[in-house]
């Protein structure tokens, strides 16, 4: 025991700490920073698998960014290096801005009132949970179906009972894309699990004492929930973001593996996926996944960056300075 | 209390380290399960993949020789295939004593993953396919040429039709060697064309009145809206239509223009493969065709009116909306004696220089380079394509064997299936085939088929995109011709 | 409390907590019945294909019943019955053809000679209803989906343990220490699954094949035992939440570091853990990526392997996909329905006040 103190409580509590992540540490050496770099090294290179990677500079990279600012004089998309990168990137990011933010409310508010004391509470919502658990290319087939223009679910009930013909749903470029945030928010049960336990893990004398203090439904959800709920608003934002920017499972079964009509549903990473898997251009393949990396660290830090002004933790590190 | 983190995390890295020590146990089969070579030793860094040096297992006397034929790229994967398929590895495991052969099934989604991944392995397959001639084109930097072995064995390659051993020879480097082909011609709904009281289709080869020109007029009087207007009608409502003419679409752009028999077929190309001629003046009327028929005769049906035919991608014939509907002989390997309407085949038409040109599919087998045991594999394709083999392969892909010598015993087998269909109309078409094919090879060949052609394709089936023939290939051309100059300046 | 006096005009809009918390309630029901009804009408849409044969998907696409023509055997033919209008009286007689004018000629069974040329409109098709509970059978049987199930559970169980073990640990270094690089490192930890797993799927392969891991379960079960960004991110959230104080009660009380995580801050966090178990399970079940490119042999395949195989291999079969799909999501179903327990429970007080 005595040989502890020769570490100041400081050192020690951070060398603590290093133990405490250690398993993680060894993890990423062993299994995840050799195929990262594999990575980035053919981020670099042509190469189609088939034979080993040609070095190419920055040759990929240039691709990419070449012809941006012609393009945007001349408002001529073909002046682009790759526009149909661009293309991937307006679409997931359309689909981001939609999909994000309503998946973030609904989930909220459905949890909230799954948390309150009615009648067969499990039965809703393991109702609400259900379709989250369905595979997602059953699920992917099952939408693609409801949203057929003309044997779908939905635009024959359009006609019957508003008497107005139904949109293309995904067969139509301008309303592919709000057909897949439709189809992803049946899906939003399952991330009521998580705040279902941040609902949980609010303290009950919290508020009654709110109550005793006179605050009524709104003041104690505006002043108590919500501030409570911050750090699970915050997983779920951040984790959002970096899935929707992933996106690839369900747009690959819906449109085959094509991104139509017109390449309204070409997200981002299936082109990736054309380029590594169809295209022989896994290099480019590559450059792709890395310029994703740094976008969604960028946005991912500065999400962070904002939470010490939104974000509040009962146990939060920051009082302990 | 630190030591007794310490040593959990030591017991959690000693059980990684000791699960990793041990070795791979040999992998059980049943029957019926695809099953994978045993890996042979690898010795290359994970992140710099050289090909990987063959070393050929030692061959003890008795230790057979694995050839796993991947299945995956293109048919092979439905139950019933993969039945007969097992059915036809144990036949020949069971009369041939050196080597051992497997038929490794990959559903087709996974297919490109799984086998890059077993080349950038080690454990390339000895055989791939079958594979159409589209799949065996993206694959010809990485298969190997067969000349070698055919001139080697004095392999005789007269039995096969003609064109169909020069498929997928590219410069004289020919990757696989043909099991079957699937010519073209039309499926028509006999309910349909009675439903508009209009006379069927000929079915006669040589009538030289059925022509491009004819087939819209036919198509055109066989479209019906909902109050049974034809669409050759002043009274037709485009926007009700509930039973179409003639669809093609399951077919690519290169496949549509074959039709009109260009100078170059189906290839964007010129033969040198540096020029774009996507705007060719016949791929220019040859589209219109097919814009006009969609947007302006209506016969055709868009992309969405085809989802309503064809929910599950499957094909729009079966929904009975659909009068005629141009496709290969593998459609016939579903049942469609299940379809709820009478039908027949009627021959594709003449095209307006008075020849004809129906495209054909031809699916073949092909040895990746980086395999081993390749002799080994050599023979089991042989043997594949011998005669009663390659029959019995055709006959569960639905092709039409490419050695004429079979001929008779396809046709036999084809008419206990189908005793009412015209069969002469397959056969015949065997003889209009395109060359070059609609699916060969072409420089960065997925990159100018989907990027490029297909998206010309969608824009000329979705409503409210340009549909002016010109102008789509105009711009068309522009881009396939910057694949080729930015690929001809690094090959 | 409600205003009692008798002076205010609107006395009765003011509310007592009682009946303000009974409208919640009511309200809240209100919104979620006509939420579920848009959550199960999809599901219900689902049953329904799967409840289809191969000929009903494509010729009665509209029917959410299972139903199938009656027919008439004439000539040799199998004919569509209709109930036909014919001269004030209706009989059943048999669609023997289309003809132009949206017509149709129908026939007598008992008597073929006679063709009758009528609307088709006027006259109605005779249905039965004809559910295939067979697609049930065929998801059931046509997999060894009793082996791929003893697969999943391993897979569930032994990383499932291993997951929580790890990712409490390195969850609790995140969240309770002070130590210079920690921040870093939790970027990095968030920055591993920033990068698709797309370009990372070969170099991985070629990594478990060189240990040999190929064709076991072992790559979807080890690396659980080193944490993932998901679950440690969740799970530091969660402690995050916990006051220190009462980290410092359990320090004065003697405890150390590992007590005090195991102690302290598990209990707090139990719904947390509960949601990291149900989420790794769900992963087990239903990931398909990967595990498809590393498990070969049918033998060690998990569910969602073959599942995603069957889909393949019935690609077009959209009845037998619903169908397999449909009986995959009972299992979860039935585990979160269970799970429920947790959830109600809650936690009510700190242990302490102040």
């Amino acid at each position: 025991m005595l040989k502890h103190s020769r570490l100041s409580l400081r050192k020690r509590e951070s060398l603590t700490g290093y133990l405490f992540i250690s398993p993680w540490i060894a993890g990423f050496l062993i299994f995840t920073i050799g195929p990262m770099f594999a990575s980035l090294y053919y981020s670099f290179t042509d190469y189609d698998i088939i034979s080993p990677p040609v070095w190419n500079n920055f040759a990929n990279y240039k691709k990419i960014f070449s012809g941006i600012f012609e393009a945007l004089i001349t408002h001529d998309s073909s002046k682009l290096g790759d526009p149909i990168f661009w293309q991937s990137l307006k679409v997931t990011l359309t689909y981001a801005i939609m999909a994000l933010p309503l998946g973030l409310i609904v989930g909220f508010f459905l949890a909230v009132l799954l948390n309150q004391k009615i009648p067969f509470v499990n039965l809703w919502r393991t109702v609400y949970f259900l379709p989250s658990v369905i595979a997602g290319v059953a699920v992917a087939l099952l939408w693609g179906r409801i949203f057929n223009p003309k044997v779908g679910l939905l635009n024959p009930v359009i006609e019957a009972v508003l008497h107005v013909k139904g949109p293309g749903w995904l067969a139509d470029p301008h309303w592919a894309v709000p057909s897949l945030v439709i189809m992803g928010l049946w899906g939003v049960g399952g991330g009521m699990i998580i705040y279902l336990a941040g609902l949980q893990g609010v303290p009950t004398d919290f508020y009654d004492a709110a109550k005793v203090d006179g605050a009524n439904l709104y003041q104690r959800f505006i002043h108590i929930t919500l501030p409570m709920m911050t750090p699970v608003i915050f997983y779920n934002l951040v984790l959002g973001m970096i899935g929707t920017f992933q996106y690839f499972t369900e747009v690959y079964v819906i449109t085959n593996g094509e991104g139509g009509p017109v390449r309204s549903t070409l997200f981002y990473n299936l082109y990736l996926y054309q380029n590594a898997f169809r295209y022989n251009h896994m290099g480019y393949a590559a450059t792709m996944a890395w310029l994703l990396f740094i976008l969604v660290l960028v946005l991912t830090l500065l999400v962070f960056r904002s939470s010490d002004v939104w974000v509040y933790y009962e146990g939060g590190l920051k009082g302990r300075e | 209390m630190k030591r007794l983190i310490l040593i959990l995390n030591l017991i959690l890295i000693g059980a990684m380290a000791i699960a990793a020590c041990a070795t791979p146990t040999t992998v059980v089969t049943s029957p019926v399960a695809p099953v994978v070579t045993e890996a042979p030793v690898v010795t290359e860094a994970p992140v710099v993949t050289e090909a990987p040096v063959v070393t050929e297992p030692p061959a003890t006397t008795g230790e057979k020789v694995h050839v796993t034929i991947f299945v995956g790229l293109g048919t092979g994967t439905d139950p019933a295939q993969i039945d007969a398929e097992n059915a036809l590895a144990a036949k020949y495991n069971s009369t041939h004593d050196k080597i051992e052969v497997e038929f490794l099934i990959v559903p087709y989604d996974q297919s490109r993953e799984r086998l890059d991944a077993m080349i950038a392995g080690g454990t390339a397959p000895q055989l791939l396919g079958p594979m159409g001639i589209e799949t065996t084109a993206q694959f010809l930097n990485s298969l190997e040429d067969l000349t070698p072995y055919i001139q080697r064995d004095n392999y005789d390659t007269a039995d096969f039709y003609g064109p169909a051993v020069s498929l997928n020879t590219y410069e004289g480097k020919n990757i696989g060697l043909p099991l079957g082909l699937y010519p073209s011609f039309i499926f028509f709904n006999k309910n349909a064309f009675d439903a508009a009281g209009v006379d069927y289709p000929t079915q006669d080869y040589n009538d030289k009145t059925w022509t491009i020109t004819k087939l819209r007029e036919v198509a055109m009087q066989v479209t019906l809206d909902v109050n049974a207007n034809s669409a050759t009608s002043p009274d037709f409502d485009p926007a009700n239509i509930t039973q179409y003419g003639f669809d093609n679409s399951w077919d690519s752009i290169r496949g549509w223009e074959v039709m009109w028999a260009p100078a170059n077929m189906g290839r964007p190309t010129t033969s040198d493969y540096k020029t774009a001629i996507v705007n060719d003046p016949d791929w220019i009327t040859g589209l219109q065709w097919y814009s006009d028929a969609i947007w302006k005769d209506h016969f055709m049906p868009d992309s969405a009116a085809i989802s309503g035919l064809d929910p599950a991608n499957g094909d729009p014939f079966a929904v009975n909306g659909l009068a005629m509907w141009m496709s290969n002989t593998w459609y016939m390997s579903e049942s469609l004696n299940e379809l709820p309407f009478k039908w027949d085949l009627a021959p594709t038409p003449f095209n307006l220089r008075g020849t004809r040109i129906a495209q054909v599919d031809a699916d073949g087998f092909g040895m990746p380079k980086d395999a081993k045991n390749k002799d080994e594999a050599w023979e089991v394709l042989k043997w594949l394509l011998e005669p009663e083999n390659n029959l019995e392969l055709c006959r569960i892909y639905g092709c039409m064997p490419a050695r004429k010598s079979t001929e008779t015993a396809y046709k036999a087998s084809l008419a206990e299936i189908y005793p009412s269909i015209n069969l002469d109309v397959i056969f015949n078409a065997a003889t209009y085939l395109d060359v070059p094919n609609h699916e060969s090879w072409v420089p960065e060949f997925a990159s100018i088929n989907n990027d490029v052609l297909a998206f010309v394709q969608s824009q000329i089936l979705t409503a409210g995109e340009d549909h002016d023939a010109k102008s789509v290939l105009d711009k068309a051309n522009v881009e396939v011709q910057k694949i080729l100059d930015e690929y001809w300046a690094t090959h | 409390m409600a205003a009692t006096n008798r002076n205010l005009p609107f006395r009765s809009l003011t509310l007592g907590y009682r009946a303000q918390e009974r409208m919640i309630k009511v309200f809240a029901v209100l919104l979620l019945t006509i939420g579920a009804v848009a959550i199960i009408i999809p599901f219900l849409f689902m049953l329904s294909l799967g409840l289809k044969d191969a000929v009903q998907i494509r010729s009665d696409p509209l029917s959410l019943i299972p139903r199938t023509p009656i027919t008439a055997e004439v000539n040799g033919e199998n004919l569509p019955l209709y109930e036909v209008n014919l001269d004030g009286t209706s009989r059943q007689m048999a669609l023997l053809k289309n003809a132009p004018g949206k017509k149709g000629v129908f026939i007598d069974p008992a008597n073929p000679q006679q063709t009758y040329t009528l609307l088709l409109a006027d006259q109605k098709a005779l249905y039965r209803i004809e559910i295939h509970l067979e697609n049930f059978k065929l998801a059931l049987t046509a997999q060894p989906f009793g082996t791929y199930f003893i697969n999943t559970m391993i897979v569930t169980f032994v990383g499932g343990f291993g997951m929580l073990l790890s990712c409490t640990f390195v969850a609790y270094g995140f969240s309770r220490f002070r130590a210079r690089w920690l921040n870093v490192l939790f970027l990095l930890l968030l920055s591993t699954i920033m990068l698709p797993s797309q370009v990372r799927l070969i170099p991985i392969y070629v990594l478990f094949q060189k240990i040999g891991w190929i064709n076991t379960l072992l790559p979807l079960i080890v690396p659980a035992f080193f944490a993932n960004a998901y679950d440690v991110f969740m799970l530091r959230q969660f402690f995050m939440t916990i006051p220190f104080e009462l980290d410092d009660q359990a320090k004065i009380d003697g405890a150390n570091s590992i007590q005090t995580m195991f102690y302290v801050m598990l209990p707090q966090a139990r719904p947390a853990l509960i949601a990291v178990a149900i989420f790794h399970f769900l992963y087990a079940w239903n990931d398909f990526y990967e595990p498809l490119i590393f498990l070969h042999t049918q033998d060690h395949w998990t569910m969602a392997v073959g599942l995603q195989t069957f889909n393949a291999l019935y690609a077009i079969n959209t009845h037998l996909i619903m169908a397999a799909s449909i009986v995959m999501i009972i299992p979860p179903i039935v585990l979160f329905f269970m799970a429920q327990k947790v959830f109600t429970q809650g936690v009510v007080f700190r242990g302490f006040k102040g």
